[in-house]
């Protein structure tokens, strides 16, 4: 089986605080993969371990068959963090056609593109306006444009979903599995556990660790519950009595 | 309104001034090193200056004492060396050349007939023509040129009080640059060099403790972007700005004040731009340690005073303590401020202006290369 991210006994210390702890992951090509945990479980750790923005204190980490960090990789790989991370002073065209050319895009491309991401993420209207005016989901939905510009095979979400209304959450999903359908590899973090359900595999962390990983249903199966909320609530007990 | 709300609000500000231990030292640390450094400067006097003497007084022969009376030898030896460096030359155009070449700030020149002339009016009050001592100056810094002229002055003074010759003794004035120079022409030089350095580096800070602290950093770290395109845009993006501004302050000056343009303006441009993008490197390296925007609030009044101070920018480095001076060697406005009044007051080109965009470049150099290390991709 092919693993576009594998992480093996994955530890990120802050001094005597373990944030990531024997963290060990597979990715599968081609799926939708839920890292799951309440705020503070070491998610983000976790992703920007993965994307090479962080050093892990040990353990080694493989993208798309490469050891991170690897310059080669930054075609491949897209990433939105968890802050906004857009230039406030910049109209949303300015911020999309701005990724755009750091990737290597030029004229007619970076516009044709730019014209199907903002149709994707519903801000045609806005193309003009300075991020710095828009709501707080409209800001996360162009950060997303500008992490999803290159077409990567490997996306990293952090916390995609947050601040964004119930309606375009939908959309969101629906953009990941079409995104699936063309054979685009997401990692995504969230807290939000009813929408997980529609990942393909997904890991449940606490306290830095990975304590409970499948596919949604047989975790669902597992622990003879409805909802992923109490599925964690169960997998956490087990993991606290141990 | 209540009392106990706003004694809230204050509680709240000093709270949070306590929790930033670098907000404490800035305002404890801060003041004292200011008014040390004011002090030290401004309360100097300039010293060391170099100046030539050309020496041709050949004196009157005393016959009771059978010595040799000489007057330039008097005024030489009552000369503050403290604050006069004197070498002596033989010829008054050589010795002219190396102020022109910026080796010495003065040349002084006593004639052959000084003495006897001083003898002779001394003696014979219609006796009028006495050969001057002449002073040929480079007034390009003015509070040097100042300080060489009163300094004389004492000395010429002091001589004639103890010979008890009533009449002053003529000095000629004949500068070698700066006839006409106003203040401003001194202070252009210095305030452009001084706003380009504090907006380029408060600038460049800000913008990248925001590229840092809005995660738009991580973004461009794993985009395919190198850490030198980073810092290559931004010197891109400031060298524009910093043309501008000077276009601007140059523009402004030359129109509403007249100010002298004795040498190629765009050489001058050319020290501007190099200090900007020295600048804005240095801007990149310190917020590399600035983790908020707040905190860059805090790097800008130490940064900014010791410029102002100890850069030439308003007191020359002549009156600057000898052990504060090697601070000043370590500001990039020192070297901007001296190549922008070498090529607008005196007209020099490149090459007597070499030294100064050597240590710009330098400079440049060393910053870029620690900003582009600071620049971790893969952080710890």
């Amino acid at each position: 089986m092919e693993y576009f991210v594998q992480a093996a006994s994955l530890i990120k210390k802050y001094g005597n605080f373990n944030a990531v702890n024997n963290l060990n992951l597979n990715i599968r090509a081609g799926e939708i993969y839920g890292l799951l945990g309440p705020n503070g479980a070491g998610k983000t750790t976790a992703i920007k371990m993965i994307c090479g923005l962080l050093k892990p204190t040990a353990g080694e980490i493989y993208v798309l068959g490469k050891r991170i960090p690897d310059g080669s990789l930054a075609r491949f790989v897209g990433y939105m963090p968890q802050e906004t991370a857009l230039y406030l002073g910049l109209t949303v065209h300015q911020n999309i056609s701005f990724f755009g050319e750091i990737y290597g895009y030029r004229g007619q491309e970076i516009e044709t593109r730019e014209r199907t991401l903002l149709k994707f993420i519903d801000l045609e209207k806005f193309a003009d306006e300075l991020v710095i005016n828009l709501s707080g989901g409209m800001k996360h939905r162009v950060s997303l444009a500008c992490a999803l510009f290159h077409e990567p095979k490997l996306v990293l979400l952090d916390e995609p979903t947050v601040g964004v209304d119930p309606e375009l959450r939908v959309s969101f999903w629906d953009y990941f599995e079409e995104l699936k359908k063309n054979g685009t590899t997401i990692l995504i973090t969230t807290h939000y556990m009813d929408e997980a359900r529609r990942c393909d595999r997904i890991g449940f962390m606490r306290n830095g660790s990975l304590i409970a990983e499948g596919v949604p249903a047989e975790l669902l199966n597992y622990t003879n519950t409805d909802s992923l909320d109490d599925a964690f609530l169960i997998f956490s007990k087990q993991d606290g009595a141990q | 309104m209540k009392l106990y709300r706003a004694l809230a609000v204050g509680k709240r500000v000093l709270r949070d001034v306590i929790n930033d231990r670098r907000m404490i030292l800035l305002i404890v640390v801060t003041p004292i090193v200011s008014m040390l450094l004011f002090g030290y400067t401004f309360g100097t006097e300039i010293k060391n200056v170099n100046v030539i003497v050309v020496n041709e007084d050949k004196g009157v022969f005393n016959s009771q004492l059978n010595v040799t009376d000489n007057i330039s030898d008097k005024i030489i030896a009552n000369v503050n060396r403290q604050i006069l460096k004197i070498d002596y030359m033989d010829n008054v155009s050589e010795a002219v050349n190396k102020v022109k070449n910026g080796q010495a700030y003065g040349v002084v020149h006593f004639p052959s007939d000084l003495t006897s002339g001083v003898y002779v009016k001394a003696q014979n009050s219609s006796y009028v023509e006495t050969a001057p001592i002449t002073v040929m100056l480079d007034k390009s810094n003015t509070e040097v040129a100042e300080s060489i002229s009163s300094s004389l002055n004492d000395a010429v003074s002091k001589t004639v009080d103890s010979i008890g010759v009533t009449s002053a003794l003529p000095i000629n004035n004949d500068p070698i640059y700066g006839n006409n120079f106003k203040l401003i022409d001194f202070s252009v030089p210095g305030i452009m060099s001084f706003a380009v350095f504090a907006i380029t580096v408060e600038l460049t800070l800000i913008s990248f403790v925001n590229e840092r602290t809005s995660g738009t950093l991580q973004r461009l770290f794993i985009s395919p972007l190198k850490e030198s395109e980073i810092v290559a845009g931004y010197s891109m993006a400031f060298c524009a700005i910093g043309t501008a501004q000077s276009i601007l302050i140059l523009g402004v000056a030359i129109a509403a004040f007249h100010i002298t343009v004795a040498g190629n303006i765009f050489i001058a441009f050319g020290v501007i731009i190099l200090l900007v993008v020295t600048s804005q490197s240095l801007g990149i390296l310190i917020s590399s340690v600035a983790k908020r925007e707040a905190q860059v609030l805090q790097f800008m009044p130490p940064l900014l005073l010791t410029a102002f101070l100890l850069g030439g920018i308003v007191w020359p480095l002549e009156g600057i303590p000898s052990w504060l001076l090697p601070l000043s060697y370590v500001l990039p406005p020192t070297y901007a401020v001296h190549g922008l009044r070498s090529v607008l007051l005196k007209g020099w080109g490149l090459d007597k202006i070499w030294l100064d965009i050597l240590a710009l470049a330098l400079f440049e150099v060393v910053f870029l290369v620690l900003a582009m290390l600071k620049l971790k991709r893969w952080e710890a």
